[in-house]
């Protein structure tokens, strides 16, 4: 493509979200008659609840259906196709790839993942509201008031109200925002955030159905950090300008509703459906443009989790590139920094768990390694064939 | 008595051929401190190039050259992968008269055994995979292309991610050829079965590989060559069986302080062109003149087989992705524009296996190789590590001027190191 035309395209395509994002309010996905924010374990318990639920069960029946029909549509030009694998490539696969087995800090990090998910939805109803005074800054809905902590977006995209606010309520929530952005960095995205665990699920889904993905070039990935950039600009502008990101933001349509709070969707809706149908085909698609993400990346150079590389022993075999969910293709061309955490960085250990040389890669939190790649552990899933 | 000149010539080659293959399987086993277990990878080499037998196996041949053929794919089409690069110096001298001078050793005496149509390996593939990664390759496709169907993979000059793309694209026609030949489908449970075979041996060879590095003078390179030579004419997973046995008896040497020598002899690697059974005179030379072949970077030997394929999606393109990402990506052949990752390569197994001089093999003609020895005699000789080129041909002639070169350089290692043993485990694995 000509670079002039690609710069039209880019700016046409940043211009429609943001036009979208501030008129967000007239394009109504759900409106309840009148939106309910009080909330209680025996609003849960009784059929309101049901009631509450309705946009959600409509956001996952057109997501389900926007994957079917992909799915078919992909059959249908399969069928037309003349190479011969094409058919099996979409039909439906059987038997099991060989697979290694699960390490500890995967599964670790999958529990973490559902244990605060859990806390930043339901939270507040069983445990109280002791933390709710500090922010994280991850992105789960605030409009949701029975989270075990504040999240930080509501603010960061609000900073009008902020200004607004007792100064103690501003330190409170500058000290603990910048406080866990420096302790854990991007960690928050793959250890923390709800939105990513909905994407990684929807991954799962995708792997044990065997579906093939969308794999993103280098090339891909360029073309969309203009994008990345503009929603960071509406994340923290839109307020100034007098429109409200939650209308917007698509991490409106889970946490609220699932805490029994009646919850009016706008734009928030349709884009929830783009999430999990992206997150569908492309492991983690919403976090590759997710402003609140890109806003902590710029602490990358200073937070306790880093990503460490052992350059001698890297054989650049790219396994690394092809497991990480960001597309960071630094992590295997580097040959010289021992650091490689790159502002996109989310800490899943992807990389980690996908690199056939022994200490090549490892995840380190405050100097102390916490996962170390090694053969063994990739060669794991074959030691039994000798034995068959 | 009425014999035609073919026959004749026929007989002779057939002769000189098996003596040849005899003579260096006998070097091999008279070399001292061989682990025990070897004997089914020796059997291999016998019957292959002695008794000139058929591959033991009932399925249909697939002939591969080079180390980006996915054996993997292979498998998937319930066929065997045979390796073809050839270090024959019978077939040599016949190809000498059909391919150019300056063609390398290699190449004629794959010309050389297609010329005579003597060999089983070659003659049972019901088709062959060139990957072309020189100008010599390329054209022994063209010859070889009147024998039996043969598949061309281009191999591109860098390793961009649109360069993956185009590898992937060529692998499912690869494919769909592959399933023409052997009349078998290839389906996500059969190319999973496939990357388990391979996998199996990769995991025993990664074990054999670590075992290696953990105790010095373990096992001879030369014995190491031949169990990495013989994986050409194995099914993957009788090799990893066999393999397991080795490195039973290895751990059990390990445990038991058991080296093949008590003396502390030069530590020397082998890098440069591929060297293939019955080319193994440098290995051989090394070890007869007190040295031991410590490291090996080489594609027939330790190289060929090291990197495995991770597969990082579960569907089939994922892993057909994986299987091109695998064979360009961590592959340090220098058909590669940029290759620096080769030198990384060669500093990595200094390091690991305690490498003190380095003998970089060209074979005459390979130039790829060859333009890559001034950069890495620069490197190297920055960390104070000897380097010395040996060129050398697919016959006997050369074999005193490199027993010469070869014994200058092992004296110069032992000058340069301090008297003392080491026998000792390695703990920092």
């Amino acid at each position: 493509m000509k670079p002039i035309k690609k710069i039209i395209i880019t700016s046409v395509i940043c211009i429609g979200i943001a036009l979208l994002a501030y008129f967000a309010w007239l394009f109504p996905f759900y409106e309840f008659t009148s939106n309910d924010f009080t909330t209680s374990i025996e609003k849960i318990m009784s059929a309101e609840y049901i009631k509450t639920l309705v946009p959600l069960f409509i956001i996952i029946s057109l997501a389900t259906a926007g994957i079917i029909i992909t799915v078919f549509i992909r059959k249908f030009l399969a069928k037309k196709d003349t190479s011969r694998f094409s058919k099996v490539r979409t039909d439906r696969s059987r038997g099991n790839s060989p697979k290694q087995k699960p390490s500890i800090f995967m599964v670790l990090r999958w529990i973490i993942m559902i244990i605060f998910a859990f806390m930043m939805i339901w939270g507040g109803l069983i445990f109280g509201l002791k933390m709710a005074s500090l922010s994280i800054p991850v992105l789960s809905c605030p409009w949701n008031t029975e989270q075990m902590t504040e999240s930080s977006c509501y603010y960061l995209s609000h900073l009008n109200e902020l200004v607004e606010l007792p100064w103690q309520n501003i330190l409170l929530f500058l000290g603990s925002t910048i406080g866990f952005t420096l302790l854990l960095g991007r960690a928050i995205c793959g250890f923390l955030c709800p939105m990513g665990l909905i994407q990684d699920i929807t991954d799962k889904i995708r792997q044990k159905t065997k579906i093939e993905g969308i794999k993103m070039n280098d090339k891909m990935y360029e073309a969309i950090a203009p994008v990345k950039w503009c929603m960071v600009l509406i994340f923290v502008g839109l307020c100034f300008a007098g429109g409200n990101f939650c209308n917007f933001c698509p991490a409106v349509a889970v946490s609220p509703i699932l805490a029994g709070m009646s919850t009016s969707l706008y734009v928030s809706g349709f884009l929830m459906v783009l999430v999990l149908m992206g997150g569908f085909f492309k492991r983690r698609a919403f976090c590759t443009i997710c402003p609140l993400g890109t806003i902590m990346g710029f602490f990358h150079k200073i937070s306790l989790f880093r990503v460490k590389k052992d350059c001698q022993s890297c054989t650049e075999c790219g396994a690394c590139y092809e497991a990480c969910p960001m597309g960071i293709k630094m992590i295997y061309t580097e040959r010289e920094k021992a650091d490689v955490t790159h502002a996109n960085c989310i800490m899943c250990g992807e990389c980690v768990k996908c690199c056939p040389e022994d200490n090549a890669l490892s995840l380190t939190f405050a100097g102390k390694k916490i996962y170390t790649s090694s053969r063994r552990k990739i060669m794991s899933g074959y030691e039994q064939e000798g034995k068959k | 008595m009425s014999s035609t000149l073919k026959e004749r010539q026929d007989k002779r080659f057939i002769t000189k051929e098996t003596q040849t293959a005899a003579k260096y399987l006998r070097r091999l086993e008279e070399l001292s401190g061989a682990p025990e277990g070897i004997e089914p990878f020796y059997d291999t080499l016998k019957r292959i190039y002695v008794d000139m037998a058929h591959v033991d196996t009932n399925k249909k041949t697939v002939g591969t050259y080079c180390v980006m053929t996915p054996p993997e794919l292979i498998y998937a089409a319930d066929a065997m992968p045979v390796k073809l690069c050839s270090g024959n110096y019978t077939a040599f001298s016949i190809g000498d008269d059909i391919a150019p001078r300056d063609a390398c050793p290699l190449v004629k005496a794959v010309a050389g055994f297609k010329q005579t149509g003597l060999m089983p390996v070659y003659e049972d593939c019901s088709m062959m995979v060139v990957p072309i990664t020189c100008d010599c390759k390329k054209k022994i496709a063209g010859m070889l292309a009147d024998r039996c169907e043969v598949t061309t993979l281009h191999i591109p000059a860098s390793r961009e991610d649109k360069d993956i793309e185009m590898f992937i694209n060529q692998l499912y026609e690869l494919m769909e050829k592959l399933e023409d030949v052997t009349g078998n489908r290839i389906t996500y449970e059969s190319l999973s079965e496939g990357f388990r075979k391979v996998g199996y041996a990769q995991y025993e060879l990664s074990e054999f590989i670590r075992l290696k590095k953990q105790m010095p003078y373990l096992i001879r390179g030369s014995h190491a060559m031949a169990i990495l030579n013989s994986a050409s004419y194995m099914p993957a997973d009788v090799w990893g069986k066999a393999l397991h046995k080795v490195n039973q008896s290895l751990e059990k040497n390990i445990s038991d302080k058991k080296t093949v020598t008590s003396k502390k002899l030069p530590r020397i690697m082998l890098t440069g062109s591929p060297i293939v059974f019955p080319n193994i005179k440098i290995p051989l030379l090394i070890e007869e003149m007190g040295g031991i072949v410590a490291g090996d970077e080489t594609c027939m030997g330790e190289r060929g087989m090291w990197d495995p394929a991770v597969i990082t999606d579960d569907s089939f393109d994922g892993m057909i992705r994986a299987l091109a990402n695998r064979a360009l990506r961590p592959c340090p052949c220098p058909t590669f524009a940029d290759n620096s990752q080769r030198i990384y390569r060669l500093k990595q197994l200094i390091k690991e296996n305690q490498i003190q001089g380095v003998i970089y093999h060209v074979l005459r003609g390979c130039l790829v190789y060859d333009f890559e020895y001034k950069r890495i005699e620069e490197e190297l000789g920055k960390l104070d590590i000897p380097v010395i080129r040996l060129e050398s041909d697919y016959n006997e002639e050369d074999i005193e001027q490199l027993r010469i070169r070869i014994e200058a350089f092992i004296e110069l290692i032992k000058l340069k190191q301090p008297h003392e043993k080491i026998t000792s485990v390695r703990k920092d694995f």
